[in-house]
């Protein structure tokens, strides 16, 4: 049986699996004895280029197959500071589960920093090492860089986050029809955007301090980003009808 | 014995005809189950479901039928017994002249109990055949779904086509055998076919949504909500009770509640067809209803068959297809009415009172869509205030329902009104002919309407196990849209299904100041100070007390079916719980014991049959004993008025609040898991069982005190004639009350014993 290194990223762990993605994302999000419930995000990693970073012999020992013959579901590595040790290279696809355990492989893709939009407001939703709900007034990829060059005073080693939809609130967060924002208090929200539009200087505002935990994977608006610097992965993210066609069960389930 | 004195011979080939459409319509209904049979019930895992469905579906009702049968034998021994409590009319003694007295209360004795046999059979047969059929098309349409959209849609609607055209064909059978045996007497052993009928709809009506409610809401807490499970996991253990109760409860229940108004309609139609007979000698008051409803069966057996779509159509639009059908149904009836009322009638007034039917059916079709249909504002604006949470969500369904109940009541009175315009300027009872065939008019469609209801529960299972099989994207596609008609269909057939009960009641209603008046003068009074001459006033104080208490018994049946799915219910979420907490039972390693909940359901759904019918059975004799035959006809006024009122509301609102959770799922609001979704799951999870148990339950139950009062009427008026002692008719009203007051202790108890508070 094939070993798998996986790095979920709600909440942040490295694990190692006999368990294939889909296998994995299922027992992680509707759980065995321990009957857990609740959407998963993680990473699968190469572990080719990780060998230097954990401990073969002991993952070795450890990630064998159960007494019955059934794989063995998870061997938690590591548990603390884990992305920012993981290089973005050694990222794979990234998959998203449902509640019910259906999941959805995004595939890395290029990023063209030239055609992301500029007088635009975004939401981004971090999720890994710190998880706050962010409005901004930069792109993704500026948006990541200064959060992590060590430009602000807050800086961070790496940044997994997802982009969110605004609809109209992106370009008139005053009076923009909030009608299919499901965000709570949005009044709080169009202050922020407002706050955000009003003053040049300002470019980042927090909307909610920490992560529900759930994320609406319908309010996805282009993606999953993860990197350093000018470092950035790309997880594009399909359209409700795409995602129909591409993969039913999750559209379903969502 | 088969003969019709004074009858013309085309009424005589006319009646033979409609006897010969009645088989007609059974026949189809073989035919299509022949069809459906033919099919192959695909693979391996799916019949493994299949066969949980098919065992729960068995247990039930069998169970069902050993609660009924008791019932059943009893009744039929009251009503063989009535006749020597009442005399035979005076139109049996015409009809069967010649015979000794006693020769001919036995001859009605045994037709009133023999016809009460037919009318319970041939309910139980509509649910149970229905049921069964449902239940064997279900997973033939899973596996069409492999092949095709057409397939899939072809069985479905055609396997509840088969239950459609039970409900038309054993109606107009049992109707006009009796009417071609008994001629104009036939009123006195009608009731008997009514009463059978309608008592055995409220069981089915009551028990079905129990059991189908206990288990949805016991499955959907623990499962989605608790566990986090989808919709018909395996690892849920009241996963199969929940797709047997879609059967009993939109199947079953709702099939032999519409066979009920289809009887009811005709019992009522052909009781004041009499009445008018007497008067002008024209059979036609009689023949026209039975012909009518011969129309109707025939313009569904093609209307229905045109249900189909291209084999390889890419779209998957049942809906239009089905509505194809129905429409065609409708025009092909029109046109023939129109050239029997000009042909035969000579008059148009009884075909206009038919076409009103028709539009007052099409018009309560729409109100309910616009109510309930998620692509129009109340639903849209229900999911709206999901936004701000439960709360708001709730108080808008609640406004909805409140605003619906107003349209549809309207709608009705124009009906009414309608009647009292075609037949302006004479006696009261051609208004309440008229009225009555309203009713018949608007059931002229049953075979379509029983067939979309029954569409419903066949898809609603065939997606069920086709998530259990984990059959391919383009099978789920297609089973999805079928799911979603079925929803729609169901919809709009309850609240056909709610009008339709209301005008039978109202014909009831007609039929039952007609039946009083006529025992009044039997018994001596004067036409003028008879219930027809005098009419029901309500200033008068006692039968404002009979108005009072007949508006409150709907609001005590609704808390005692809503108090019993909430108890079964909470032993549904027990029993899953335990179940999850077996080893194994998570994790798809063991497999849990679905029988247990099945059997939980079927319990519960029994226990609480026998004490409310004893509340419809024994509340209008209750009244009528201790307050008068005028005061009961108040007592039914108010059990139509507050029934029909409450049974659209809670229907409106559960199926708005269904249709606004359903709306967020597909996307609104960010879906499943947001907090819009949340406060939908509250508002479905209330409106439940409003829709699907207390609403309907209200139809049959409003329909069997209508039929108990009919019955015990005659009883009562000769009992209390002047210079008549009062102690018996005390002592039994006493009797009942306190046979009402141990049912209703039981059933807010659920059994003899108190319950624990906690479970």
């Amino acid at each position: 049986m094939s070993k798998y290194i996986y790095l979920t990223c709600t909440p942040e762990a490295l694990v190692a699996s006999m368990l294939p993605p889909e296998g994995f994302g299922m027992y992680l999000s509707t759980g065995t004895k321990k009957r857990n419930k609740g959407q998963v995000i993680f990473f699968e990693v190469d572990l080719s280029k990780i060998e230097n970073l954990i401990d073969m012999d002991s993952l070795n020992k450890r990630c064998v197959a159960k007494e019955d013959g059934s794989p063995k579901s998870s061997v938690y590595l590591s548990v603390y500071r884990v992305l920012e040790t993981i290089p973005v290279s050694a990222l794979k696809s990234l998959y998203l589960t449902a509640d019910n355990g259906c999941i959805l492989e995004l595939k890395k893709a290029d990023y063209n920093k030239s055609q992301e939009p500029q007088n635009a407001l975004h939401l981004y939703q971090e999720l890994c090492p710190v998880t706050p709900l962010v409005a901004s007034g930069l792109p993704p990829s500026v948006f990541l860089k200064r959060l992590t060059d060590g430009s602000t005073s807050i800086v961070l080693p790496k940044l997994f986050f997802v982009e969110l939809k605004l609809g109209e609130l992106s370009t008139n967060p005053l009076n923009g029809s909030a009608e299919q924002i499901p965000y709570s208090n949005v009044g709080h929200l169009r202050d922020c955007l407002e706050i955000l539009k009003g003053e040049y200087e300002k470019h980042m505002k927090t909307v909610q301090r920490v992560f529900s935990g759930l994320l609406l994977y319908r309010t996805i608006e282009t993606g999953f980003y993860v990197g350093a610097k000018e470092e950035i992965a790309f997880y594009p993210y399909p359209t409700m009808s795409e995602l129909e066609n591409i993969n039913y069960e999750f559209f379903r389930a969502i | 014995m088969l003969s019709l004195p004074g009858a013309t011979p085309f009424e005589v080939i006319g009646l033979w005809i409609v006897l010969l459409i009645a088989f007609l319509g059974l026949a189809y209904a073989l035919f299509l189950r022949k069809q459906v049979l033919a099919y192959d019930k695909g693979t391996e895992k799916m019949q493994d479901v299949w066969n949980g469905i098919r065992l729960g579906a068995n247990a039930y009702l069998k169970r069902q039928l050993k609660t009924i049968v008791p019932l059943i034998l009893v009744f039929t021994i009251i009503l063989f017994l009535s006749v020597y409590v009442v005399p035979p009319s005076d139109e049996a003694k015409l009809r069967f002249a010649g015979y000794p007295d006693q020769t001919l209360k036995l001859i009605m004795g045994f037709g009133r109990a023999i016809a009460f046999v037919m009318g319970s059979v041939f309910s139980l047969m509509v649910g149970q055949f229905g049921m069964r059929m449902a239940v064997q098309a279900n997973v033939r349409v899973a596996s069409a779904s492999r092949r095709s959209f057409g397939e899939a849609l072809k069985i479905a609607y055609r396997a509840g086509t088969v239950t459609g055209m039970l409900t038309d064909g054993l109606g107009l059978l049992g109707g006009t055998a009796i009417f071609l045996i008994f001629g104009v007497a036939s009123p006195d052993t009608l009731l008997g076919f009514g009463f059978g009928g309608t008592l055995l709809a409220l069981f089915m009506r009551v028990g079905g949504g129990i059991y189908t409610k206990a288990a949805d809401v016991g499955a959907d807490l623990v499962g989605k909500v608790e566990a986090g499970l989808p919709e018909d996991d395996e690892r849920n253990a009241a996963v199969i009770a929940d797709l047997v109760g879609d059967n009993v409860g939109d199947c079953a229940g709702m099939a032999a509640d519409i066979f009920e108004s289809y009887e009811v309609t005709i019992v009522s139609t052909l009781i004041l067809g009499v009445a008018l007979f007497t008067h002008t000698h024209e059979l036609s008051w009689i023949i026209f209803p039975l012909m009518v409803r011969g129309i109707g069966v025939f313009s569904s057996v093609i209307g229905t068959y045109l249900v189909k779509v291209n084999k390889n159509s890419e779209s998957h639009n049942a809906l239009s297809a089905i509505n194809k059908g129905f429409y065609s149904s409708a025009a092909i009836s029109v046109i023939l009415f129109g050239i029997v009322s000009h042909f035969y009638l000579h008059d148009w007034r009884s075909f206009l009172s038919v076409v009103v039917g028709i539009i007052l059916a099409i018009s309560l079709d729409e109100i309910t869509k616009r109510f309930t249909d998620g692509k129009f504002r109340p639903v849209r604006e229900i999911a709206k205030n999901s936004k701000t949470g439960s709360a708001t969500l709730l108080l808008k369904g609640l406004s909805y329902g409140f605003e619906a109940a107003v349209w549809q009541t309207l709608v009705i009175a124009l009906t009414i009104f309608a009647s009292i315009m075609i037949y302006h300027g004479m006696p009261v009872t051609y208004v309440l002919y008229g009225v009555a065939m309203t009713g018949i008019g608007m059931l002229t469609l049953t075979g379509n309407n029983v067939a979309m209801d029954a569409f419903g529960p066949i898809a609603d299972n065939a997606n069920g196990i086709g998530e259990l099989s984990h059959l391919d994207k383009e099978s789920r596609k297609i089973m999805d849209a079928l799911d979603a008609t079925g929803n729609t269909t169901k919809a709009i057939t309850k609240g056909v299904a709610i009008g339709s009960a209301v005008i039978a009641a109202v014909s009831l209603f007609g039929s039952f100041i007609t039946d009083v008046s006529k025992v009044q003068i039997q018994a001596g009074l004067d036409q003028a100070a008879s219930l027809l001459g005098t009419g029901i006033r309500i200033s008068v104080p006692m039968i404002f007390v009979g108005f009072l208490i007949g508006g409150v018994i709907p609001w005590l049946f609704s808390s005692l079916t809503i108090n019993a799915v909430t108890r079964a219910a909470a032993q549904i979420v027990d029993e899953v719980r335990r179940q999850f907490r077996i080893p194994g039972v998570l994790e798809w390693k063991v497999k849990p014991d679905y029988q247990n909940a099945v059997d939980i359901c079927t319990k519960s759904a029994q226990r609480e049959l026998i004490p409310l019918a004893l509340i419809g059975v024994l509340s209008p004799i209750c009244v009528g004993a201790l307050l008068g035959v005028e005061a009961l006809g108040g007592f039914l006024a108010g059990v139509i008025l507050s029934g029909q009122m409450l049974a659209v509301f809670m229907s409106t609102s559960g199926g708005a609040w269904d249709n606004a959770k359903k709306t967020i799922e597909d996307g609104l609001y960010g879906g499943k898991g947001s907090e819009a979704h949340k406060a939908a799951v509250v508002g479905d999870t209330v409106g439940d069982p409003l829709k699907d148990t207390a609403g309907p339950a209200l139809n049959p139950m409003i329909k069997v005190i209508n039929m108990v009062s009919l019955l015990c009427a005659p009883v009562l008026v000769v009992y209390q004639m002047p210079g008549q002692s009062q102690a018996g008719m005390i002592t039994s009203g006493f009797f009942c009350i306190a046979i009402i007051v141990g049912s209703i202790m039981f059933s807010k108890r659920g059994g003899f014993k108190k319950q624990p508070f906690e479970s």
